[in-house]
Parts: structure tokens; C-alpha cells; sequence
């Protein structure tokens, strides 16, 4: 009975001492998960919304679950939604062809170097992507340094050829914009190799290319993966690099979008591009994902 | 996604915030074509000077309403504006950027009527400013702003969903005396009960004239020689108000918001079609870039960018078939708090000692009458070459020729979207 009185109140201050135990992970997840759902649950729901919705801008929009917009927004562009796909995949193969080798040189090769080679990678990008993507008007402009030269100088390319305002134009400026999205997890993941791996191979009598086909290239799979998503998804969205160097046969899904929101002030018809355009992304990932094989990735 | 709005908001250049942009480059350009009047509005007290001078020369009435007027200003004033806008002196102007106490125009308005303005540079394009307001005004509630300049299109749309204050025209005497007649009597609102123009602007050809030299071409003097030029070394715009317009005048069909049907805008449709086929882009102010890179050789462009870029390649032309002319209107939304100083702005940039002082800066065409002697005696100095006079002050027979095909029925307007989206690819 003595026992039972500081047992009775000791019992819910243990209860108390659980309570918070068990919350503390889901109080140090809440700033990711309001994130989440501020940013990404709670306007996808809205564009859901919206993309369900009839109206125009001037007298509001109604949930009215009207397919209209979906109907329209699939049968209108297929041919933008095949530029966006064909020009971002491009854009991500070359943004890997670029950047392996760079990635690959700076993790093996670079020796002190290394962190000034990293920031060299990066430096460009302390400049808006708006003035970068501008330069590349300069760059491939008709009198530009390069045509000039294969024009005046080398007469390779006839007086009036220009890059500007073609699918090369925008590829290229893709291309570019992404690559340090694609070197640096391409780095991160050669640099984690431990470079005896690749000496055992070689002992086992593997040549330079066996070793790298063998070791290298798969240990290095999580940063191809994570460095073409980063390019693929942002360049498949993208709009700019269409605007600025492309022409109106090089428009992509983001161009459409841009011009339903902005230009014609179609909000549903913008919002169902979005989704299709989200979930098209989310099936490519995980086919991809499945095909590079998942298992190796988290490892 | 915030990354992704800025860039939104970066990419879309308007005309106006072009002149912005570039203002960097083409400031030198600026000051040399007209330092006469950029010596005028670096210091306040010399163009007050210069405009007390000239207000003998104006014959409009006074500035300021009565003294008896029962009304009373009040305030803060604010004024939603486009950048690059209005008149500024010192840093601001060096900046291309409004600050507080930068704008003569502004200060001496809130000397005399002891009241303060909130002017601020928050309108990059119609539609996305639309976009902000639109959600008060559709429930009834004030914007937050007591003015706001919108293109003709969009006030007519604002008028038609009966969204402005009306102006009392008896605060207005000046707005009533002296403004253009050219810009009276738009269908949209042919009283002016709820607008007064800011600045106008015409839209007309320009071309590189190194470019076509080398190339062996002629200059273009009409719009159809637009069509003969190369495709991919000619722009037109993204506003397809003008691009329509003006091809619709090529057509020899009406640009005219009443007579213009979706037969005409077809017609268009299809005549354009074939360049873009063959490599026509459709731009903003960024023609500017392309000519200097070489890129294109002539355009469909807006007078103001020629006017303030000073490039010797570069010329306008009135085309022989006419040109488009638009206004950015001042505007009083629907529950402005202080709509009587609203009203006494607008008064105020119509007194055309103060119009002028906006104009000489600005370089649009300014819509009140008697501006151009007093700008004309602002830069007595070293003048505006005669070249570029006509797209500050067109002259009657281009007035003649002006066509405003900015406030359109809801279908046309549409119809004109849908064919130019298709045009562009988007």
C-alpha cells in the first residue's frame, strides 16, 4: 500500500517521458514535412483543383470536374511534349558524356586542385541563368565568335547559316545550363571509389577498360542516376532555353504552360499540363530507376 | 518553384521593361542623343527652372483645381506604374530605378498638394498585374491602389467588368483641355469617364541597315516587305495585338476592333503560317539584342525602344500601309481609398509644362497637347535629330494613319490568343 501511493504518481510522468520519446523523430521531421506540404502537397492539390475547374480569369474559377482541360492539354501538343522529352534526354546524354569524364578527372586526377577545379564547375552559376542562357544568344549569334570564324575565316558554313532559333540551339543551351547538376553527384560518387578496388581488379588481370567497365562505372551508378534526374526533370520543365534560342517549331511543354498561365490566362488548361507533366516525370523515374536497377542505388 | 517564378518573371520583358534592361547599355546613347534634357532633369531646380519658363508658352489652364474646392487631398497616394516610367533625376536615374524623392514630378505634386506618394514599379505586363488585383476585385474589395497604368486592352477589359472609379471631370480640367485628339473617342470609352492616357506608343517596322546592305536587300518601306525578307532574319512581336494588326493592315483588311472579324484574323493566321515555316520568331524588346547581333534584319517594333536606343544601324519606319498605335492608360480601381488625389494627379501630368517634363524622359509620345514646344525649348541645346522627332511627335499624316487595335469583344480576343498561340508553338 506504501508502494502503491508514489507508483500511482510516478505512472503518467513515465507515460509523459514515452509520449515524448516516441514524438521526438516526427518533431525533427516537422520542418521538412510543413515544407512539404506548404510547397509541394498543398499547391499540387490546388493545380489538381484548378485543373478540374471551369471559368475564365474574370469571373473565377469553379470546381466543376470537367475533363475539358485534360482533353485539350493531350491532344493540342503532342509535338511539345515530344520536343521537351527529346530535347531533355538529349540535353541529359550529353550533359553525361561532358561531365563523366570531367567529374572523373577532379575526383582521380585532381590532386590538391581538387576544390579549386569543384568551384571552377561552379563558378559560372554565381551569374543568373537568365544572363548565362542570354550569353549563349551572343555565343551562337550569327556574327558571333563562332560562326564568324567558320564563316569568315575557315568558309565552312555558308553567309546565311545560323545556329540561333534551332533544335541545336536549345539542346546546347540545355546542356549547359544543367552540366553541374550532373558533375557533381557524378563527383561525389567516383570520389567515394576507393582507388585499391580498381587496383584489385587490375591484379585479377583486368585491363584499364575492364576495370572501369567492371568497378568504376558501377560503384558510380548512384551519381549517373542522381545527376541525370537532376538535369532530365528541371530540363524537361524548362522554358527558357526554348524562348531565348529557340523558334516557334522548338517550343516546349513549359513554353505551352507558360503562355496558358500567363498569355492566355487559362489557368485549367496550364494546370492539367502541369500535372501530366508531373506524373509523365514520375513514370519515366521509375522506369528508369527500375531498369539502372534500384538496389544500387541506395547502396 | 520560387526559382522558377523569378526566372517567370525575368524572361517576361516587356517593352517598357526592356528600356529598363538595357538602360545600362543604352544609357551613354541616352545622354549623348538628348544631354540637353538629361542636364534639364539631373537637378530638380533647373527643370522646375526651365518648365517655369516655359509654362508662359502653355496656354492651359492652371495646374491646381480652385483653392475653394471642398475636396481635400489625402493620402498616401498609391500608384502602381510601369519601370522606367516617369521622369527621374540623380542616382534613381542613374539606376533606372524609381526611389523615394527621385521624381521631380512627383515631389512638386506632393509640395503642392501636401501629400504623399507611394509610387511604385509593380506592372511588368498586363496580365500577370491583372492577376494580383483580380481576386479583390472580384469580391469587392479595395486593391490597395489608388492608380494603376494598364495597356488600352486591359482597361477596356477593366471597364467592361465595371472595376474603375469614374473620373469626375470636374477635378480633371487639365486631363479635359489638353489632351490629344487622336486619343479621344476610343469605343472602349469615348468620354474618358474612367481613363486618361499615361503614354502612347506607335508599332511600326524597324531594320539594321548594315544588315540588309551586306545582304544586298532593299529597306523595307511597307509591312508586305516584311513578308519578302529572308523568314529567319525577321521577328515579330509576342504581343499579338500588333503583330495582328499590323499584318491585318498588309492584308488591306480593317485593324479595327469593330469592323475586324475572325475571318480576318484567319486570313492572318494563314499569311503568317508559312513564314514561320521558314524560321519568323516572334520576340519582345529582344529584337533589340538581335539586331545588334545580327541576328535579325527587320522586325515588327515599338517607336519608344528606337526612340531611346540610339543605335546609327538601326531604323524606324512608318510603313506606307500605317502603323499600330496603343496607350498605357492612368486608371483608378474600383475602392481606391483616395480617389480625389488620384484625380489631382492625373490633373497634374497633364499640365503640359509637367507632361513634358515626363516626356522629355520617358521618350514616349506623350498624350497631352503643347508638350512638344516646351520639350523642344528643354532641349534647345543640342535638339532631338529631326530622324527621331516624329516618334515623339507623329506627325499628322502618320497620325492619319494610326491604327488602335487594342479593345477587343471577348470572342475576337480569343480567337486572336488561340491563332497567335498557334503561331508561336505555344
Amino acid at each position: 500500500m506504501t508502494a502503491g501511493a508514489p507508483a500511482m504518481g510516478r505512472r503518467p510522468t513515465i507515460h509523459w517521458r514515452h509520449l515524448i520519446g516516441v514524438s521526438i523523430p516526427y518533431l525533427l521531421l516537422a520542418p521538412g514535412l510543413i515544407w512539404l506540404f506548404v510547397f509541394f502537397i498543398y499547391p499540387s492539390i490546388e493545380m489538381l483543383r484548378i485543373s478540374l475547374s471551369s471559368g475564365s480569369l474574370d469571373t473565377g474559377y469553379s470546381l466543376t470536374f470537367s475533363s475539358d482541360a485534360y482533353v485539350t492539354a493531350l491532344q493540342k501538343f503532342p509535338h511539345q511534349f515530344g520536343n521537351s522529352i527529346l530535347y531533355s534526354a538529349l540535353a541529359t546524354t550529353f550533359t553525361f558524356l561532358i561531365g563523366f569524364p570531367v567529374a572523373y578527372t577532379v575526383a582521380f586526377r585532381g590532386g590538391r586542385y581538387k576544390n579549386l577545379l569543384l568551384f571552377l564547375v561552379i563558378a559560372p552559376f554565381f551569374t543568373s541563368f537568365l544572363i548565362r542562357t542570354i550569353s549563349w544568344k551572343v555565343l551562337l549569334g550569327d556574327e558571333g565568335p563562332l560562326l564568324a570564324f567558320l564563316k569568315h575565316v575557315v568558309h565552312l558554313v555558308p553567309d546565311g547559316f545560323s545556329i540561333l532559333g534551332s533544335p541545336v540551339a536549345v539542346v546546347a543551351g540545355l546542356t549547359y545550363n544543367f552540366l553541374p547538376f550532373m558533375i557533381l553527384p557524378l563527383y561525389v560518387a567516383l570520389e567515394k571509389i576507393d582507388p585499391r578496388l580498381i587496383e584489385a581488379s587490375q591484379d585479377l588481370y583486368a585491363t584499364n577498360w575492364g576495370a572501369f567497365r567492371r568497378v568504376t562505372l558501377p560503384l558510380a551508378l548512384p551519381g549517373v542516376f542522381a545527376g541525370s534526374m537532376l538535369t532530365f526533370i528541371p530540363a524537361m520543365g524548362d522554358y527558357v532555353n526554348a524562348t531565348l534560342l529557340g523558334n516557334p517549331q522548338t517550343q516546349m511543354i513549359g513554353n505551352v504552360i507558360q503562355s496558358r498561365f500567363l498569355v492566355l490566362n487559362d489557368y485549367p488548361v496550364a494546370a492539367a499540363l502541369s500535372f501530366i507533366l508531373m506524373v509523365g516525370i514520375l513514370v519515366l523515374v521509375v522506369v528508369y530507376a527500375r531498369a539502372l536497377g534500384t538496389e544500387q542505388l541506395t547502396g | 518553384m520560387s526559382d522558377g517564378d523569378a526566372r517567370m518573371t525575368d524572361v517576361l520583358i516587356s517593352r517598357r521593361h526592356f528600356i529598363h534592361g538595357t538602360a545600362a547599355a543604352g544609357v551613354a546613347v541616352f545622354l549623348a542623343a538628348c544631354s540637353g534634357g538629361a542636364s534639364a532633369t539631373s537637378t530638380p531646380g533647373a527643370s522646375a527652372a526651365a518648365s517655369a519658363a516655359a509654362a508662359s508658352a502653355g496656354a492651359s489652364p492652371s495646374p491646381s483645381p480652385a483653392p475653394a474646392t471642398p475636396k481635400v487631398a489625402s493620402g498616401p497616394l498609391k500608384w502602381a506604374n510601369w519601370p522606367a516610367y516617369i521622369d527621374l533625376t540623380g542616382q534613381a536615374a542613374a539606376n533606372q530605378k524609381y526611389a523615394a524623392g527621385s521624381s521631380p514630378t512627383i515631389v512638386d505634386f506632393e509640395k503642392q498638394y501636401n501629400v504623399k506618394v507611394d509610387y511604385e514599379e509593380k506592372i511588368e505586363e498586363n496580365n500577370s498585374f491583372f492577376a494580383t488585383i483580380q481576386p479583390q476585385l472580384v469580391t469587392g474589395l479595395p486593391t490597395g491602389w489608388d492608380l494603376i497604368v494598364m495597356t488600352d486592352w486591359m482597361a477596356g477589359r477593366l471597364i467592361s467588368l465595371n472595376w474603375l472609379e469614374k473620373i469626375d471631370q470636374e477635378n480633371v480640367p487639365n486631363c479635359v483641355a489638353n489632351i490629344r485628339d487622336a486619343l479621344k473617342s476610343y469605343p472602349w470609352d469615348p468620354n474618358n469617364d474612367y481613363h486618361y492616357p499615361w503614354q502612347s506608343g506607335m508599332t511600326g517596322i524597324g531594320y539594321d541597315s548594315t544588315s540588309l546592305k551586306n545582304a544586298k536587300l532593299p529597306a523595307p518601306t511597307k509591312i508586305a516587305d516584311l513578308w519578302t525578307l529572308p523568314s529567319d532574319k525577321v521577328t515579330f512581336l509576342t504581343e499579338a495585338r500588333d503583330t495582328f494588326g499590323l499584318a491585318l493592315l498588309k492584308l488591306g483588311r480593317p485593324a479595327d476592333p469593330t469592323t475586324t472579324t475572325s475571318d480576318d484574323l484567319q486570313a492572318v493566321h494563314d499569311d503568317i503560317a508559312p513564314l514561320v515555316a521558314k524560321g519568323l520568331r516572334f520576340t519582345g524588346n529582344e529584337y533589340l539584342q538581335d539586331f545588334a547581333s545580327k541576328k535579325t534584319w527587320a522586325a515588327m517594333v515599338w517607336s519608344g525602344d528606337l526612340a531611346n536606343s540610339g543605335s546609327a544601324d538601326q531604323h524606324f519606319v512608318f510603313p506606307e500601309e500605317g502603323t499600330m498605335v496603343w496607350s498605357d492608360n492612368m486608371l483608378i480601381p474600383k475602392g481606391a481609398a483616395n480617389k480625389y488625389t488620384a484625380e489631382l494627379m492625373m490633373n497634374w501630368v497633364y499640365d503640359p509644362k509637367v507632361a513634358a517634363q515626363i516626356a522629355n524622359y520617358v521618350y514616349y509620345v506623350s498624350p497631352v497637347k503643347g508638350v512638344e514646344a516646351i520639350v523642344k525649348q528643354l532641349n534647345a541645346s543640342s535638339p532631338i535629330p529631326a530622324e527621331k522627332l516624329p516618334l515623339l511627335f507623329p506627325t499628322t499624316d502618320i497620325v492619319a494613319k494610326q491604327h488602335n487595335f487594342e479593345s477587343l469583344a471577348a470572342d475576337l480576343e480569343k480567337s486572336l490568343n488561340s491563332l497567335y498561340t498557334d503561331l508561336s508553338g505555344a
